[in-house]
């Protein structure tokens, strides 16, 4: 009997996860991909390289795609919408040339100022052309976010990291829960708002002969955190004069 | 023209975490605590805690109408996908003892709330 009302209650977890199963977008993509036609091209730089495969994915996927840059460190980024994450991902993994085929990262940004908080960045590597991307998406603490763990396998974890730490939800992940955070623990501790020390303290209590769990209270002394290293960086610039340079005078130089 | 505004904000359309309305919602709300109810007596039964079947369904209710001023759909839905995955953890026994038995909180002290008991606490940051 127990074990029929346990199986009950899985039965009723997964049955009140629904969602849209069925990929949508799949026939789009698969015209898309068959009537594109690449034409080779010359480029004089990595940079000019970039920019050419990163206007080619934004001229196939132009309802998606909103922006396109390169960083500092000479890096194609790509910026799109939170709707078009399957069909970018699909695109990008599966198209003649782009093949991303490997995920290597995916993490989220908590930027608190932005209407949407959540900056959810993933990166690829394509093996066969030797070339990496990252495609950044955005959401705030209630929008849901497509799992990509239908394309990726990959992103399994990475996500259920993200939903741990930051607390964005993943619609249709397989198995969307904590994976960093102790069982019972409340809040997503890297989002920007969560205090450092947290809002509870752990200790083992004798009586209970159990490890209990109290509201932590901090009294202002502990709180003032040094932020800078304890170990001096530059001990030779000790006793330096101040940056400010001295500027000799016209009449000075004359005596 | 404000009030045309303020319907613009007020029909924003959001992407729906799981019900796209108030009564599927409340319907999820309801599942959830039904089968948190049902749960009880198996999870005593499994494991040795220190409180009877009557604390913790008054424990359930209390945990439930913690919440009950929320309207926004979509904040109910992600307190259902929470309390889902805590259920999970029950069910499947990967939260402890311990880990059930901090949603009762019967270690932590009450605030002291008069002069006198303050004094006694004698703690700065009161």
């Amino acid at each position: 009997m127990s074990i029929r009302i346990i199986t009950r209650a899985i039965q009723r977890l997964s049955t009140v996860r629904t969602g849209t199963r069925t990929p949508t977008y799949f026939k789009l993509m698969t015209r898309a991909e068959s009537t594109t036609v690449v034409p080779k091209q010359k480029f004089d730089s990595v940079t000019e390289q970039y920019l050419g495969f990163g206007n080619f994915v934004a001229e196939c996927l132009p309802k998606y795609i909103q922006k396109i840059q390169i960083s500092s460190k000479n890096e194609l980024e790509l910026l799109i919408a939170p709707e078009g994450v399957l069909p970018v991902f699909h695109f990008l993994k599966n198209q003649t040339n782009c093949q991303f085929a490997n995920l290597s990262d995916l993490c989220a940004v908590d930027v608190p100022q932005r209407s949407n908080r959540f900056e959810i960045v993933y990166n690829l590597l394509s093996l066969r052309f030797n070339t990496r991307i990252r495609v950044k998406t955005y959401t705030d603490e209630l929008t849901p976010i497509d799992s990509i763990t239908s394309i990726y396998e990959a992103a399994n974890w990475y996500e259920r990291e993200i939903w741990d730490m930051f607390g964005v939800f993943f619609t249709n992940h397989p198995d969307l829960r904590r994976i960093l955070t102790d069982y019972g623990f409340e809040g997503h501790p890297f989002r920007k708002d969560f205090p450092l020390s947290g809002y509870v303290e752990v200790r083992y209590d004798d009586e209970k002969k159990r490890v209990v769990v109290e509201p932590l209270e901090m009294s202002q002394e502990f709180r003032r955190f040094e932020l800078s290293t304890p170990w001096e960086q530059f001990p030779n610039f000790r006793s330096a004069s101040p940056t400010t340079e001295e500027v000799v005078s016209a009449d000075k130089e004359k005596k | 023209m404000a009030a045309r505004e303020a319907s613009k904000c007020a029909t924003k359309i959001v992407r729906p975490l799981l019900s796209s309305d108030k009564s599927e919602a409340k319907k999820r709300v309801l599942n959830l605590y039904k089968t948190y109810y049902r749960q009880i007596p198996l999870m005593l039964f499994d494991r040795h805690l220190p409180v009877s079947k009557e604390e913790c369904q008054i424990k359930l209710k209390e945990e439930f109408l913690k919440n009950k001023h929320i309207t926004d759909v979509r904040v109910i839905d992600m307190l259902v996908i929470k309390g889902q995955m805590l259920l999970q953890e029950i069910v499947t026994k990967w939260a402890q003892d311990c880990h059930i038995m901090t949603l009762f909180k019967d270690t932590v002290e009450p605030k002291p709330n008069d002069f006198l008991s303050k004094f006694v606490n004698n703690n700065d940051s009161q």
